[in-house]
Protein backbone atom coordinates (compact mmCIF):
# COMPACT_ATOMS: atom_id res chain seq x y z
CA UNK A 1 0.00 0.00 0.00
CA UNK A 2 2.71 2.44 1.02
CA UNK A 3 4.63 1.45 -2.08
CA UNK A 4 1.83 2.12 -4.52
CA UNK A 5 1.20 5.45 -2.79
CA UNK A 6 4.84 6.35 -3.16
CA UNK A 7 4.87 5.29 -6.77
CA UNK A 8 1.75 7.28 -7.44
CA UNK A 9 3.27 10.32 -5.76
CA UNK A 10 6.42 9.88 -7.82
CA UNK A 11 4.35 9.78 -11.00
CA UNK A 12 2.57 12.98 -9.97
CA UNK A 13 5.82 14.76 -9.31
CA UNK A 14 7.39 13.77 -12.59
CA UNK A 15 4.28 14.57 -14.61
CA UNK A 16 3.93 18.00 -13.02
CA UNK A 17 7.57 19.03 -13.20
CA UNK A 18 8.26 17.57 -16.64
CA UNK A 19 6.70 20.30 -18.84
CA UNK A 20 8.62 23.13 -17.18
CA UNK A 21 11.82 21.13 -16.93
CA UNK A 22 11.76 20.05 -20.58
CA UNK A 23 10.86 23.54 -21.78
CA UNK A 24 13.63 25.16 -19.78
CA UNK A 25 16.08 22.52 -20.99
CA UNK A 26 15.33 23.09 -24.66
CA UNK A 27 14.90 26.86 -24.62
CA UNK A 28 17.42 27.90 -21.96
CA UNK A 29 19.95 25.41 -20.62
CA UNK A 30 20.90 23.55 -23.80
CA UNK A 31 21.14 26.76 -25.86
CA UNK A 32 23.42 28.28 -23.22
CA UNK A 33 25.60 25.19 -23.23
CA UNK A 34 25.67 25.34 -27.01
CA UNK A 35 26.68 29.01 -26.92
CA UNK A 36 29.42 28.34 -24.40
CA UNK A 37 30.85 25.40 -26.33
CA UNK A 38 30.70 27.36 -29.59
CA UNK A 39 33.39 29.63 -28.13
CA UNK A 40 35.93 26.88 -28.84
CA UNK A 41 35.00 26.49 -32.49
CA UNK A 42 35.49 28.47 -35.64
CA UNK A 43 31.98 29.01 -36.90
CA UNK A 44 31.26 31.82 -39.27
CA UNK A 45 29.21 32.55 -42.36
CA UNK A 46 32.14 31.43 -44.53
CA UNK A 47 32.55 28.18 -42.66
CA UNK A 48 29.24 26.41 -42.12
CA UNK A 49 30.97 23.35 -40.64
CA UNK A 50 32.53 23.85 -37.24
CA UNK A 51 36.22 23.45 -36.58
CA UNK A 52 37.76 23.11 -33.12
CA UNK A 53 40.12 26.02 -32.49
CA UNK A 54 40.60 25.78 -28.73
CA UNK A 55 41.21 29.12 -27.09
CA UNK A 56 41.82 31.04 -30.31
CA UNK A 57 38.49 32.92 -30.09
CA UNK A 58 39.09 33.90 -26.48
CA UNK A 59 42.62 35.06 -27.30
CA UNK A 60 41.33 37.07 -30.23
CA UNK A 61 38.64 38.69 -28.10
CA UNK A 62 40.93 39.59 -25.22
CA UNK A 63 43.34 41.23 -27.67
CA UNK A 64 40.64 43.53 -29.08
CA UNK A 65 40.77 47.15 -27.94
CA UNK A 66 37.06 47.41 -28.82
CA UNK A 67 36.21 44.60 -26.41
CA UNK A 68 37.80 46.36 -23.45
CA UNK A 69 36.31 49.70 -24.49
CA UNK A 70 32.86 48.09 -24.67
CA UNK A 71 33.44 46.49 -21.27
CA UNK A 72 34.36 49.90 -19.85
CA UNK A 73 31.24 51.49 -21.37
CA UNK A 74 29.10 48.73 -19.87
CA UNK A 75 30.56 49.51 -16.45
CA UNK A 76 29.93 53.25 -16.88
CA UNK A 77 26.41 52.60 -18.14
CA UNK A 78 25.66 50.17 -15.28
CA UNK A 79 27.03 52.42 -12.52
CA UNK A 80 25.36 55.50 -13.99
CA UNK A 81 21.93 54.03 -14.52
CA UNK A 82 21.83 51.98 -11.29
CA UNK A 83 22.94 55.08 -9.35
CA UNK A 84 20.23 57.10 -11.07
CA UNK A 85 17.62 54.44 -10.28
CA UNK A 86 18.60 54.29 -6.60
CA UNK A 87 18.38 58.08 -6.32
CA UNK A 88 15.04 58.08 -8.16
CA UNK A 89 13.77 55.26 -5.93
CA UNK A 90 14.78 57.01 -2.72
CA UNK A 91 13.34 60.32 -3.91
CA UNK A 92 9.89 58.97 -4.76
CA UNK A 93 9.92 56.28 -2.10
CA UNK A 94 10.42 58.80 0.69
CA UNK A 95 7.99 61.34 -0.76
CA UNK A 96 5.25 58.81 -1.47
CA UNK A 97 5.67 57.10 1.89
CA UNK A 98 4.05 60.07 3.60
CA UNK A 99 0.33 60.63 3.62
CA UNK A 100 -0.29 63.00 0.73
CA UNK A 101 -3.32 63.68 -1.42
CA UNK A 102 -3.50 61.62 -4.61
CA UNK A 103 -0.81 59.19 -3.46
CA UNK A 104 -2.26 56.07 -5.06
CA UNK A 105 -2.71 57.79 -8.42
CA UNK A 106 0.87 59.03 -8.28
CA UNK A 107 2.09 55.58 -7.35
CA UNK A 108 0.36 54.13 -10.41
CA UNK A 109 1.88 56.80 -12.63
CA UNK A 110 5.36 56.11 -11.29
CA UNK A 111 5.00 52.38 -12.08
CA UNK A 112 3.88 53.08 -15.65
CA UNK A 113 7.27 53.59 -17.37
CA UNK A 114 8.56 50.31 -16.00
CA UNK A 115 5.80 48.33 -17.69
CA UNK A 116 5.80 50.14 -21.03
CA UNK A 117 7.35 48.28 -23.94
CA UNK A 118 10.98 49.29 -24.37
CA UNK A 119 10.32 50.24 -27.98
CA UNK A 120 7.83 52.89 -26.83
CA UNK A 121 10.34 54.40 -24.43
CA UNK A 122 13.06 54.42 -27.06
CA UNK A 123 10.84 56.07 -29.67
CA UNK A 124 9.29 58.61 -27.29
CA UNK A 125 12.69 59.76 -26.05
CA UNK A 126 14.09 59.92 -29.57
CA UNK A 127 11.16 62.16 -30.39
CA UNK A 128 11.18 64.53 -27.42
CA UNK A 129 15.00 64.81 -27.49
CA UNK A 130 15.13 65.20 -31.27
CA UNK A 131 17.56 68.02 -32.20
CA UNK A 132 15.29 69.49 -34.90
CA UNK A 133 11.72 68.90 -33.77
CA UNK A 134 12.20 67.85 -30.15
CA UNK A 135 10.10 69.63 -27.58
CA UNK A 136 12.85 69.56 -24.93
CA UNK A 137 15.22 71.51 -27.14
CA UNK A 138 12.43 73.89 -28.01
CA UNK A 139 11.70 74.56 -24.33
CA UNK A 140 15.38 74.95 -23.46
CA UNK A 141 15.93 77.34 -26.37
CA UNK A 142 12.91 79.51 -25.67
CA UNK A 143 13.76 79.74 -21.97
CA UNK A 144 17.25 80.91 -22.92
CA UNK A 145 19.08 78.12 -21.10
CA UNK A 146 20.89 77.11 -24.30
CA UNK A 147 21.45 78.98 -27.53
CA UNK A 148 21.99 75.99 -29.81
CA UNK A 149 19.91 72.81 -29.84
CA UNK A 150 21.58 69.87 -28.05
CA UNK A 151 22.01 66.71 -30.09
CA UNK A 152 21.19 64.44 -27.15
CA UNK A 153 21.54 60.98 -28.70
CA UNK A 154 23.63 62.05 -31.67
CA UNK A 155 26.39 63.90 -29.86
CA UNK A 156 29.46 61.92 -28.87
CA UNK A 157 29.58 63.41 -25.38
CA UNK A 158 25.85 63.70 -24.81
CA UNK A 159 24.81 60.21 -26.01
CA UNK A 160 25.88 58.15 -22.98
CA UNK A 161 24.39 60.47 -20.32
CA UNK A 162 21.17 60.74 -22.36
CA UNK A 163 20.88 56.94 -22.62
CA UNK A 164 21.60 56.60 -18.89
CA UNK A 165 18.81 59.02 -17.99
CA UNK A 166 16.37 57.35 -20.40
CA UNK A 167 17.11 53.93 -18.92
CA UNK A 168 16.80 55.37 -15.42
CA UNK A 169 13.44 56.82 -16.36
CA UNK A 170 12.24 53.38 -17.46
CA UNK A 171 13.53 51.34 -14.52
CA UNK A 172 13.45 53.81 -11.63
CA UNK A 173 9.99 52.66 -10.61
CA UNK A 174 11.32 49.19 -9.78
CA UNK A 175 13.42 50.85 -7.08
CA UNK A 176 10.49 53.03 -5.97
CA UNK A 177 8.29 49.97 -5.42
CA UNK A 178 10.85 47.97 -3.47
CA UNK A 179 11.87 50.96 -1.34
CA UNK A 180 8.26 51.96 -0.68
CA UNK A 181 7.38 48.42 0.40
CA UNK A 182 10.33 48.34 2.76
CA UNK A 183 9.60 51.80 4.20
CA UNK A 184 6.05 50.80 5.00
CA UNK A 185 7.25 47.80 6.96
CA UNK A 186 9.52 49.81 9.27
CA UNK A 187 8.10 49.76 12.77
CA UNK A 188 6.76 53.29 13.57
CA UNK A 189 7.89 52.80 17.20
CA UNK A 190 11.48 53.13 15.99
CA UNK A 191 10.72 56.68 14.85
CA UNK A 192 8.88 57.46 18.08
CA UNK A 193 11.86 56.23 20.07
CA UNK A 194 14.26 58.32 17.97
CA UNK A 195 12.09 61.42 18.33
CA UNK A 196 11.80 61.02 22.07
CA UNK A 197 15.59 61.04 22.19
CA UNK A 198 15.47 64.40 20.45
CA UNK A 199 16.24 63.32 16.88
CA UNK A 200 15.07 65.64 14.10
CA UNK A 201 13.93 64.66 10.61
CA UNK A 202 17.46 64.30 9.30
CA UNK A 203 18.73 62.19 12.22
CA UNK A 204 15.65 59.97 11.97
CA UNK A 205 16.50 59.41 8.31
CA UNK A 206 20.15 58.59 8.97
CA UNK A 207 19.65 56.48 12.09
CA UNK A 208 16.38 54.70 11.38
CA UNK A 209 15.44 54.83 7.70
CA UNK A 210 18.80 54.24 6.03
CA UNK A 211 19.89 51.22 8.12
CA UNK A 212 16.50 49.63 7.46
CA UNK A 213 16.82 50.27 3.75
CA UNK A 214 20.34 48.92 3.42
CA UNK A 215 19.39 45.41 2.31
CA UNK A 216 16.77 46.71 -0.12
CA UNK A 217 19.23 49.13 -1.71
CA UNK A 218 21.79 46.35 -2.05
CA UNK A 219 19.20 44.05 -3.63
CA UNK A 220 18.21 46.71 -6.16
CA UNK A 221 21.84 47.46 -6.98
CA UNK A 222 22.56 43.77 -7.53
CA UNK A 223 19.50 42.77 -9.59
CA UNK A 224 19.44 45.97 -11.62
CA UNK A 225 23.20 45.80 -11.93
CA UNK A 226 23.18 42.47 -13.71
CA UNK A 227 20.26 43.45 -15.96
CA UNK A 228 21.70 46.84 -16.82
CA UNK A 229 25.10 45.36 -17.57
CA UNK A 230 23.41 43.19 -20.18
CA UNK A 231 21.00 45.81 -21.50
CA UNK A 232 20.62 45.48 -25.22
CA UNK A 233 17.20 46.54 -26.48
CA UNK A 234 16.92 50.17 -25.37
CA UNK A 235 20.46 51.07 -26.44
CA UNK A 236 19.99 49.39 -29.80
CA UNK A 237 16.63 51.07 -30.41
CA UNK A 238 17.97 54.53 -29.64
CA UNK A 239 21.57 54.68 -30.87
CA UNK A 240 22.58 51.21 -32.16
CA UNK A 241 25.80 51.78 -30.23
CA UNK A 242 26.60 55.08 -31.93
CA UNK A 243 27.47 57.86 -32.58
CA UNK A 244 30.78 56.28 -33.57
CA UNK A 245 31.01 53.83 -30.68
CA UNK A 246 29.97 56.17 -27.86
CA UNK A 247 27.24 53.87 -26.56
CA UNK A 248 28.59 50.51 -27.73
CA UNK A 249 28.30 48.42 -24.56
CA UNK A 250 29.30 44.76 -24.31
CA UNK A 251 26.00 43.22 -25.50
CA UNK A 252 25.93 45.57 -28.51
CA UNK A 253 29.54 44.69 -29.32
CA UNK A 254 28.78 40.96 -29.17
CA UNK A 255 25.62 41.40 -31.24
CA UNK A 256 27.69 43.09 -33.94
CA UNK A 257 30.28 40.31 -34.02
CA UNK A 258 27.48 37.78 -34.40
CA UNK A 259 25.11 39.50 -36.80
CA UNK A 260 27.22 42.03 -38.67
CA UNK A 261 30.41 39.97 -39.05
CA UNK A 262 28.53 36.65 -38.80
CA UNK A 263 31.36 35.26 -36.70
CA UNK A 264 29.48 33.15 -34.19
CA UNK A 265 32.54 31.52 -32.64
CA UNK A 266 34.01 34.85 -31.64
CA UNK A 267 30.60 36.14 -30.53
CA UNK A 268 30.29 33.03 -28.36
CA UNK A 269 33.61 33.90 -26.72
CA UNK A 270 31.93 37.22 -25.84
CA UNK A 271 28.98 35.26 -24.44
CA UNK A 272 31.41 33.40 -22.17
CA UNK A 273 32.64 36.75 -20.84
CA UNK A 274 29.04 37.82 -20.15
CA UNK A 275 28.37 34.44 -18.57
CA UNK A 276 31.30 34.75 -16.17
CA UNK A 277 30.09 38.17 -15.03
CA UNK A 278 26.57 36.74 -14.64
CA UNK A 279 27.97 33.94 -12.45
CA UNK A 280 29.67 36.47 -10.24
CA UNK A 281 26.52 38.55 -9.73
CA UNK A 282 24.22 35.57 -9.26
CA UNK A 283 26.60 33.96 -6.77
CA UNK A 284 26.36 37.06 -4.58
CA UNK A 285 22.59 37.22 -5.07
CA UNK A 286 21.93 33.61 -4.08
CA UNK A 287 24.43 33.73 -1.23
CA UNK A 288 23.05 36.83 0.46
CA UNK A 289 19.37 36.86 -0.43
CA UNK A 290 18.48 33.17 -0.44
CA UNK A 291 15.52 33.61 -2.81
CA UNK A 292 14.73 29.88 -2.80
CA UNK A 293 13.54 29.68 0.79
CA UNK A 294 9.90 28.79 1.26
CA UNK A 295 7.24 31.29 2.25
CA UNK A 296 6.45 31.17 5.95
CA UNK A 297 2.77 30.45 6.35
CA UNK A 298 0.84 30.84 9.55
CA UNK A 299 -1.48 27.92 9.81
CA UNK B 1 4.38 75.77 12.74
CA UNK B 2 5.84 77.80 9.90
CA UNK B 3 8.66 75.30 9.60
CA UNK B 4 6.23 72.43 9.34
CA UNK B 5 4.32 74.40 6.72
CA UNK B 6 7.48 75.10 4.72
CA UNK B 7 8.39 71.40 4.78
CA UNK B 8 4.97 70.46 3.48
CA UNK B 9 5.28 72.86 0.56
CA UNK B 10 8.81 71.78 -0.21
CA UNK B 11 7.68 68.17 -0.37
CA UNK B 12 4.78 69.08 -2.58
CA UNK B 13 7.03 71.05 -4.91
CA UNK B 14 9.58 68.24 -5.20
CA UNK B 15 6.86 65.72 -5.89
CA UNK B 16 5.45 67.98 -8.60
CA UNK B 17 8.84 68.27 -10.29
CA UNK B 18 9.33 64.50 -10.09
CA UNK B 19 5.88 63.76 -11.47
CA UNK B 20 6.48 66.18 -14.32
CA UNK B 21 9.66 64.28 -15.20
CA UNK B 22 7.76 60.97 -15.16
CA UNK B 23 4.63 62.12 -16.96
CA UNK B 24 5.80 64.63 -19.52
CA UNK B 25 7.25 62.12 -22.03
CA UNK B 26 3.98 60.15 -21.96
CA UNK B 27 1.92 63.32 -22.25
CA UNK B 28 3.97 64.40 -25.24
CA UNK B 29 3.56 60.99 -26.87
CA UNK B 30 -0.22 61.31 -26.61
CA UNK B 31 -0.23 64.92 -27.82
CA UNK B 32 1.95 64.13 -30.83
CA UNK B 33 -0.15 61.09 -31.70
CA UNK B 34 -3.23 63.31 -31.88
CA UNK B 35 -1.66 66.21 -33.79
CA UNK B 36 -2.26 66.31 -37.55
CA UNK B 37 0.82 65.99 -39.75
CA UNK B 38 0.65 69.52 -41.16
CA UNK B 39 1.06 71.04 -37.70
CA UNK B 40 3.84 68.62 -36.77
CA UNK B 41 6.17 70.08 -39.35
CA UNK B 42 5.73 73.61 -38.06
CA UNK B 43 7.61 73.97 -34.80
CA UNK B 44 7.59 75.65 -32.32
CA UNK B 45 4.78 73.69 -30.73
CA UNK B 46 2.40 74.85 -28.05
CA UNK B 47 3.11 72.65 -25.06
CA UNK B 48 -0.49 72.82 -23.94
CA UNK B 49 -2.92 72.31 -26.77
CA UNK B 50 -6.63 71.92 -27.21
CA UNK B 51 -7.26 70.82 -30.79
CA UNK B 52 -6.78 67.19 -31.59
CA UNK B 53 -7.47 64.90 -34.53
CA UNK B 54 -7.50 61.18 -35.18
CA UNK B 55 -5.84 61.62 -38.58
CA UNK B 56 -2.63 59.81 -37.53
CA UNK B 57 -4.43 56.82 -36.11
CA UNK B 58 -6.56 56.49 -39.22
CA UNK B 59 -3.49 56.69 -41.46
CA UNK B 60 -1.62 54.22 -39.25
CA UNK B 61 -4.33 51.59 -39.57
CA UNK B 62 -4.92 52.05 -43.30
CA UNK B 63 -1.53 52.93 -44.83
CA UNK B 64 1.01 50.95 -42.77
CA UNK B 65 1.57 47.35 -41.75
CA UNK B 66 0.60 48.15 -38.18
CA UNK B 67 -2.27 45.66 -38.09
CA UNK B 68 -0.09 42.83 -39.44
CA UNK B 69 2.45 43.47 -36.69
CA UNK B 70 -0.31 43.63 -34.11
CA UNK B 71 -1.72 40.29 -35.25
CA UNK B 72 1.71 38.69 -34.97
CA UNK B 73 2.23 40.20 -31.53
CA UNK B 74 -1.13 38.91 -30.31
CA UNK B 75 -0.59 35.36 -31.63
CA UNK B 76 2.86 35.11 -30.06
CA UNK B 77 1.74 36.64 -26.75
CA UNK B 78 -1.27 34.33 -26.46
CA UNK B 79 0.84 31.27 -27.26
CA UNK B 80 3.33 32.34 -24.61
CA UNK B 81 0.54 32.80 -22.07
CA UNK B 82 -1.02 29.37 -22.71
CA UNK B 83 2.26 27.46 -22.44
CA UNK B 84 3.34 29.44 -19.38
CA UNK B 85 0.12 29.05 -17.46
CA UNK B 86 -0.06 25.29 -18.00
CA UNK B 87 3.58 24.52 -17.29
CA UNK B 88 4.00 26.89 -14.35
CA UNK B 89 0.77 25.88 -12.60
CA UNK B 90 1.78 22.22 -12.69
CA UNK B 91 5.33 22.98 -11.56
CA UNK B 92 4.12 25.28 -8.79
CA UNK B 93 1.76 22.56 -7.57
CA UNK B 94 4.46 19.89 -7.47
CA UNK B 95 6.96 22.18 -5.78
CA UNK B 96 4.55 23.25 -3.05
CA UNK B 97 2.89 19.90 -2.32
CA UNK B 98 5.66 17.31 -2.59
CA UNK B 99 9.10 16.80 -1.17
CA UNK B 100 11.58 15.34 -3.62
CA UNK B 101 15.24 15.15 -4.35
CA UNK B 102 16.64 18.05 -6.36
CA UNK B 103 13.72 20.35 -5.52
CA UNK B 104 15.92 23.12 -4.21
CA UNK B 105 18.25 22.78 -7.18
CA UNK B 106 15.31 23.02 -9.57
CA UNK B 107 14.02 26.21 -7.94
CA UNK B 108 17.48 27.77 -7.84
CA UNK B 109 18.18 26.83 -11.47
CA UNK B 110 14.83 28.23 -12.54
CA UNK B 111 15.36 31.53 -10.77
CA UNK B 112 18.86 31.70 -12.14
CA UNK B 113 17.53 31.37 -15.70
CA UNK B 114 15.61 34.55 -15.05
CA UNK B 115 18.89 36.43 -14.86
CA UNK B 116 20.11 35.23 -18.28
CA UNK B 117 20.70 38.15 -20.62
CA UNK B 118 18.75 37.99 -23.91
CA UNK B 119 21.86 38.18 -26.07
CA UNK B 120 23.26 35.06 -24.38
CA UNK B 121 20.11 33.10 -25.30
CA UNK B 122 19.34 34.74 -28.61
CA UNK B 123 22.58 33.79 -30.39
CA UNK B 124 22.27 30.02 -29.82
CA UNK B 125 18.50 30.10 -30.43
CA UNK B 126 19.11 31.91 -33.73
CA UNK B 127 21.56 29.20 -34.84
CA UNK B 128 19.41 26.26 -33.69
CA UNK B 129 16.20 27.75 -35.08
CA UNK B 130 17.91 28.47 -38.42
CA UNK B 131 18.98 24.86 -38.53
CA UNK B 132 15.56 23.35 -37.79
CA UNK B 133 13.57 26.00 -39.66
CA UNK B 134 11.91 27.68 -36.68
CA UNK B 135 13.19 31.15 -37.50
CA UNK B 136 10.47 33.50 -38.74
CA UNK B 137 7.81 31.27 -37.23
CA UNK B 138 5.32 31.88 -34.43
CA UNK B 139 6.38 28.68 -32.65
CA UNK B 140 10.03 29.68 -32.50
CA UNK B 141 9.35 33.12 -31.08
CA UNK B 142 6.86 31.67 -28.58
CA UNK B 143 9.54 29.24 -27.37
CA UNK B 144 12.03 32.10 -27.04
CA UNK B 145 9.52 34.11 -25.01
CA UNK B 146 8.85 31.10 -22.80
CA UNK B 147 12.55 31.05 -21.97
CA UNK B 148 12.33 34.54 -20.46
CA UNK B 149 8.91 34.25 -18.81
CA UNK B 150 8.60 30.67 -17.53
CA UNK B 151 11.23 31.00 -14.76
CA UNK B 152 9.42 33.92 -13.15
CA UNK B 153 6.05 32.22 -13.50
CA UNK B 154 7.21 28.96 -11.92
CA UNK B 155 8.41 31.08 -9.03
CA UNK B 156 5.12 33.03 -8.78
CA UNK B 157 3.04 29.84 -8.84
CA UNK B 158 5.27 28.11 -6.32
CA UNK B 159 4.96 31.05 -3.94
CA UNK B 160 1.24 31.22 -4.57
CA UNK B 161 0.44 27.55 -3.94
CA UNK B 162 2.34 27.74 -0.66
CA UNK B 163 -0.16 30.27 0.62
CA UNK B 164 -3.20 28.16 -0.35
CA UNK B 165 -3.84 26.02 2.76
CA UNK B 166 -3.40 22.29 2.39
CA UNK B 167 -6.49 21.69 4.52
CA UNK B 168 -8.70 22.70 1.57
CA UNK B 169 -7.33 19.90 -0.53
CA UNK B 170 -7.31 17.39 2.31
CA UNK B 171 -10.98 18.09 3.00
CA UNK B 172 -11.73 17.22 -0.63
CA UNK B 173 -9.74 13.98 -0.36
CA UNK B 174 -11.61 12.82 2.74
CA UNK B 175 -14.87 13.35 0.92
CA UNK B 176 -13.58 10.95 -1.70
CA UNK B 177 -12.15 13.21 -4.42
CA UNK B 178 -9.05 12.01 -6.25
CA UNK B 179 -5.86 14.08 -6.23
CA UNK B 180 -6.59 15.30 -9.77
CA UNK B 181 -10.17 16.32 -8.94
CA UNK B 182 -9.05 18.05 -5.77
CA UNK B 183 -6.47 19.94 -7.81
CA UNK B 184 -8.90 21.01 -10.50
CA UNK B 185 -11.98 21.72 -8.41
CA UNK B 186 -10.53 22.99 -5.15
CA UNK B 187 -6.97 24.13 -5.59
CA UNK B 188 -7.08 25.86 -8.98
CA UNK B 189 -9.98 28.18 -8.09
CA UNK B 190 -8.21 29.34 -4.94
CA UNK B 191 -4.96 29.77 -6.85
CA UNK B 192 -6.70 31.82 -9.57
CA UNK B 193 -5.13 35.18 -8.59
CA UNK B 194 -1.70 33.57 -8.93
CA UNK B 195 -2.62 32.11 -12.31
CA UNK B 196 -3.87 35.50 -13.49
CA UNK B 197 -0.61 37.15 -12.38
CA UNK B 198 1.35 34.53 -14.27
CA UNK B 199 -0.79 35.09 -17.37
CA UNK B 200 -0.37 38.88 -17.17
CA UNK B 201 3.36 38.61 -16.76
CA UNK B 202 3.75 36.21 -19.66
CA UNK B 203 1.66 38.47 -21.85
CA UNK B 204 3.59 41.58 -20.84
CA UNK B 205 7.02 40.02 -21.35
CA UNK B 206 6.06 38.69 -24.77
CA UNK B 207 4.23 41.85 -25.87
CA UNK B 208 7.16 44.05 -24.77
CA UNK B 209 10.03 41.92 -26.03
CA UNK B 210 12.26 43.54 -28.60
CA UNK B 211 15.55 41.60 -28.49
CA UNK B 212 14.32 38.09 -29.38
CA UNK B 213 11.83 39.21 -32.00
CA UNK B 214 14.47 41.47 -33.54
CA UNK B 215 17.06 38.69 -33.79
CA UNK B 216 14.79 35.75 -34.68
CA UNK B 217 12.25 37.36 -37.04
CA UNK B 218 13.96 38.68 -40.16
CA UNK B 219 10.96 38.53 -42.49
CA UNK B 220 8.86 41.70 -42.21
CA UNK B 221 5.64 39.72 -42.51
CA UNK B 222 6.54 37.99 -39.22
CA UNK B 223 7.56 41.12 -37.28
CA UNK B 224 5.91 41.80 -33.95
CA UNK B 225 4.92 45.34 -32.99
CA UNK B 226 8.19 46.37 -31.27
CA UNK B 227 10.33 45.29 -34.23
CA UNK B 228 7.85 46.67 -36.74
CA UNK B 229 7.79 50.04 -35.00
CA UNK B 230 11.58 50.19 -35.02
CA UNK B 231 11.48 50.03 -38.83
CA UNK B 232 9.03 52.96 -38.95
CA UNK B 233 11.81 55.35 -37.89
CA UNK B 234 13.87 54.39 -40.95
CA UNK B 235 11.00 54.83 -43.42
CA UNK B 236 10.86 58.38 -44.73
CA UNK B 237 7.16 58.12 -45.55
CA UNK B 238 6.35 57.56 -41.89
CA UNK B 239 6.43 60.70 -39.79
CA UNK B 240 6.63 61.17 -36.02
CA UNK B 241 2.87 61.61 -35.70
CA UNK B 242 2.40 58.06 -36.95
CA UNK B 243 5.24 56.74 -34.81
CA UNK B 244 3.78 58.28 -31.66
CA UNK B 245 0.29 57.08 -32.59
CA UNK B 246 1.60 53.53 -32.86
CA UNK B 247 3.54 53.92 -29.60
CA UNK B 248 0.35 55.05 -27.92
CA UNK B 249 -1.59 52.03 -29.16
CA UNK B 250 1.19 49.61 -28.17
CA UNK B 251 1.12 51.11 -24.66
CA UNK B 252 -2.62 50.61 -24.18
CA UNK B 253 -2.34 47.15 -22.57
CA UNK B 254 0.14 48.64 -20.09
CA UNK B 255 -2.22 51.46 -19.19
CA UNK B 256 -5.02 48.94 -18.69
CA UNK B 257 -2.76 46.80 -16.54
CA UNK B 258 -1.66 49.60 -14.27
CA UNK B 259 -5.09 51.03 -13.69
CA UNK B 260 -7.24 47.92 -13.48
CA UNK B 261 -5.04 45.06 -12.43
CA UNK B 262 -2.56 46.49 -9.96
CA UNK B 263 -3.46 43.89 -7.35
CA UNK B 264 -2.30 41.02 -9.55
CA UNK B 265 0.71 42.90 -10.71
CA UNK B 266 2.18 43.17 -7.25
CA UNK B 267 2.76 39.41 -6.99
CA UNK B 268 5.41 39.53 -9.62
CA UNK B 269 6.97 42.70 -8.36
CA UNK B 270 8.59 41.16 -5.34
CA UNK B 271 11.19 39.89 -7.83
CA UNK B 272 10.14 41.60 -11.09
CA UNK B 273 12.46 42.16 -14.00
Amino acid sequence: MANTNQAREGAWISAAIAPSLILLLIVAYLPILYALSLAFYDKSAFRPDMEWVGLANAEWLLAQKDFWAAMGRSVVFTLGTVGFQLAFGLFFGLLLNQAIAGRSVMRSLVILPYLLPTIVIGLVFRWILNPEFGVVNQLLLSSGLIDRPINFFGGIDAAMPSIIITTGWQYGSFAVLLILARLQSINPRLYEAARSCGAGTWRCFVDVTLPNLRTTLLLIALLRGIWMFNKFDLIWIITQGGPLQATETLPIYIYEIAFRDFDFGRAAAGCVAIFIILLLFSFIYFKFFNPTKEVEVNR
Amino acid sequence: MTREFAWRWMRFLWLAVGMLFVCFPLYWMAVTALTPRTELFRPPYDVIRFSYSLENIRELLSATQFLTFMGNSLIVALGTVVINVMASTLAGYALSRFEFRGKKTFVAATLWTYMFPPILLAIPLYLVFSYIGLRNSYGGLILAHVSISLPLNVWIMWQYFQVVPRSLEEAAWTSGASRLRALIEVLLPSALPGIISAAIFSFALSWNDFAFAFILQTDIAMFTLPVGLATFVEQSAIHWGLIMASSLIVSLPTFALVFFLQRYLMHGFSIGK
